[in-house]
């Protein structure tokens, strides 16, 4: 959070009266800042053998320091390239394990290409837009706990997981606030449509819909 | 300035990052450290109490499918009883019997000193019933019961026996298991014969007579269920126990055993089960330090939903019980690889008549687990 602190700091200094605040076709612009990725969890079962009940999951949010490049095909229409820290998500017990706490975590990196169109004048001072990308999700580092290897395989050796990693549509709404003529903030909030499944070493799956909604916050420079 | 520089800069500090850290087996300690797993019980809990003489002969001693060898959480599954699993999961080494022995027939093999054996602190013996020293296989009900000659130590007396050998009081430390009455199911059950007999010996009729054993039989359960409840309360938690998981019995009436039987009896040995239960839960109701494991609930459901536990035969015996060929006893206790049915039978529930096969113990483990993980001690 201090980073981005000292970033917002950095672009109020900057802040200068200038009449050009243009995302114009050429135009490139780079960000950074915060974004949060959210999973609006709707969990299958897990496949047999299963407790009494079913057993299903919840996925935690993770906020990640990310930016992004976005380059303006024309004075409207934008190509956007988000980047960010790897998240990570804390998997939790639900349904028969409700109560259970974490059970295991897993990293993911989504890599999304956007085509935006932007709202209003090139030169607007405030330009809203919408986008929809092709996002590949890619799931790493799983790893799971002792609760999962209990609940699983008790005295067993350690029960791992591995989650398939997806492709998927994201639908996006932003906008960009000029604060000079180079520097701007932009604001944003996506939903991706993203059903993944997840492999437990003892043989078995789970189906989990994560659709996550991600926003964030960036401060950007213009070239 | 070139811009462009930063892209590929921020790109490789995020597969950086992605390439280190994180992943493998999270972290795999349990919450609570316990030092020592403490068991009391039946057959089902028993890992070895028989395993002497004959019945180690005969390549027996576990109350399943005996032989299959392989570390907890190995595949195939494992001759290992749940609470060697559990043992396992607590990281513990495996459960030892306190005592062993057979009092039975010498010229079959079945008798064998009585040994306690210190450190050892698995004290579940098959037969064992709740408070009755008298069990099934035990030598003073004669016939069968006297060749073998289970020594059927009653949980209330192993819970002293334990409490004699380490000073008269728990560390707080151990996880303790206790699961019973099964035993008291088949005893009282088999007691409704008689009883209606002598019943109508004595002048009533033979309707009147079965309600008047049956019910005896029922409320014996009761009985037994409150006793197990207060003994866990004054004995173990009163003596210093923090973390006890309690296993009802399961439903006996879904077991091949009852299969056997009628539908009236069926029911009998439903409500039998249900009713020890209800008294054992009643009377354990917000006790600190125990966690109830619903087994009855879980094996009526492996009954209904077989697929749903992977399980392949939830109705027939895993083991060939032809008495004396293959099964010298008719009994899990001398089952193993080499006198089991043809076919796949790795993934039936029943090892013989009412003891689960090794998966069927490893299903119980992780019932057992999901409580203690729940009750926030793993």
């Amino acid at each position: 959070m201090n980073k981005q602190m000292k970033l917002l700091a950095v672009a109020v200094a900057a802040l200068a009266a200038s009449s050009s605040f243009a995302q114009t076709a050429g135009t490139w612009m780079v960000r950074a800042g915060a974004t949060t990725i959210a999973p609006q969890v709707n969990s299958g079962f897990l496949t047999a053998p299963d407790f009494l009940g079913g057993t299903k999951a919840d996925v935690g949010s993770d906020t990640q320091l990310s930016g992004g490049v976005t380059y303006m095909l024309t004075d409207n229409v934008s190509v956007d390239v988000p980047l960010a820290l790897p998240f990570k998500h804390k998997l939790y017990g639900d349904a028969a394990l409700a109560g259970a706490g974490q059970v295991g975590e897993v990293q993911a990196l989504p890599f999304v290409v956007f085509l935006q169109y932007r709202f209003l004048e090139a030169s607007a001072k405030f330009r809203p837009y919408v986008g929809l990308g092709a996002t590949y999700a890619y799931f790493f580092n799983e790893s799971g706990s002792g609760k999962l290897t209990a609940a699983t395989n008790p005295g067993g050796s350690p029960t791992k997981i591995t989650v398939d990693s997806k492709f998927a549509l994201t639908a996006q709404l932003g906008a960009t606030v000029a604060l000079n003529e180079k520097w701007f903030v932009d604001v944003f909030y996506a939903k991706s449509k993203l059903t993944t499944t997840t492999h437990f070493s003892t043989g078995q799956t789970m189906d989990i819909a994560l659709d996550p909604v991600s926003y964030g916050v960036t401060v950007g420079y213009k070239f | 300035m070139n811009p462009f520089k930063s892209v590929p800069v921020a790109l490789a500090a995020a597969l950086l990052v992605a390439a280190c850290g994180g992943g493998g087996d999270g972290d795999q300690a349990n919450a609570v450290k316990f030092t020592s797993l403490v068991s009391f019980g039946d057959s089902l809990s028993d890992v070895g109490t028989y395993k002497v003489g004959a019945v180690a002969a005969l390549g027996g001693g576990l109350y399943t499918v005996n032989g299959i060898a392989g570390a907890a959480g190995a595949s195939p599954v494992p001759s290992k009883n749940w609470t060697a699993l559990i043992a396992a999961q607590i990281g513990q080494a495996a459960p030892c019997s306190a005592q062993t022995g057979l009092e039975g027939d010498v010229n079959y093999g079945f008798s064998v000193p009585v040994t306690n054996h210190a450190g050892c602190l698995n004290y579940a013996q098959g037969g064992a019933r709740v408070t009755n020293p008298v069990g099934p296989g035990n030598k003073l009900l004669g016939g069968d019961n006297a060749t073998l000659g289970q020594l059927t130590v009653p949980v209330v007396t192993q819970i002293s026996n334990h409490l004699t050998a380490v000073g008269g009081s728990f560390s707080g430390t151990e996880l303790v298991t206790v699961m019973a009455g099964g035993n008291d199911i088949f005893l009282n059950l088999a007691t409704i014969a008689p009883t209606v007999a002598a019943l109508m010996g004595g002048g009533m009729d033979q309707t009147t007579a079965t309600t008047t054993a049956s019910t005896a039989a029922v409320t014996a359960m009761g009985t037994a269920g409150a006793q197990l409840a207060a003994y866990v309360k004054a004995q173990i938690v009163g003596k210093g126990a923090k973390y006890v998981a309690v296993v009802n019995v399961p439903d006996v009436s879904k077991t091949p055993f009852a299969y056997s039987k009628d539908a009236a009896t069926q029911g009998l040995i439903n409500t039998m089960s249900a009713t020890f239960n209800a008294q054992l839960k009643a009377g354990l109701a917000g006790t600190a330090g125990v966690r109830l494991v619903d087994a009855y609930s879980d094996n009526r459901n492996q009954a209904a939903n077989p697929a749903s536990y992977a399980l392949s035969d939830v109705t027939g015996t895993a083991c060939n019980l032809g008495t004396p060929s293959p099964n010298a006893l008719g009994s899990s206790l001398v089952c193993n690889t080499t006198n089991v049915n043809a076919g796949d039978v790795s993934r039936y529930l029943f090892a013989d008549s009412v003891h689960p096969t090794p998966y069927g113990y490893k299903l119980l483990a992780q019932l057992v687990t999901k409580e203690m993980i729940l009750a926030g001690w793993l």
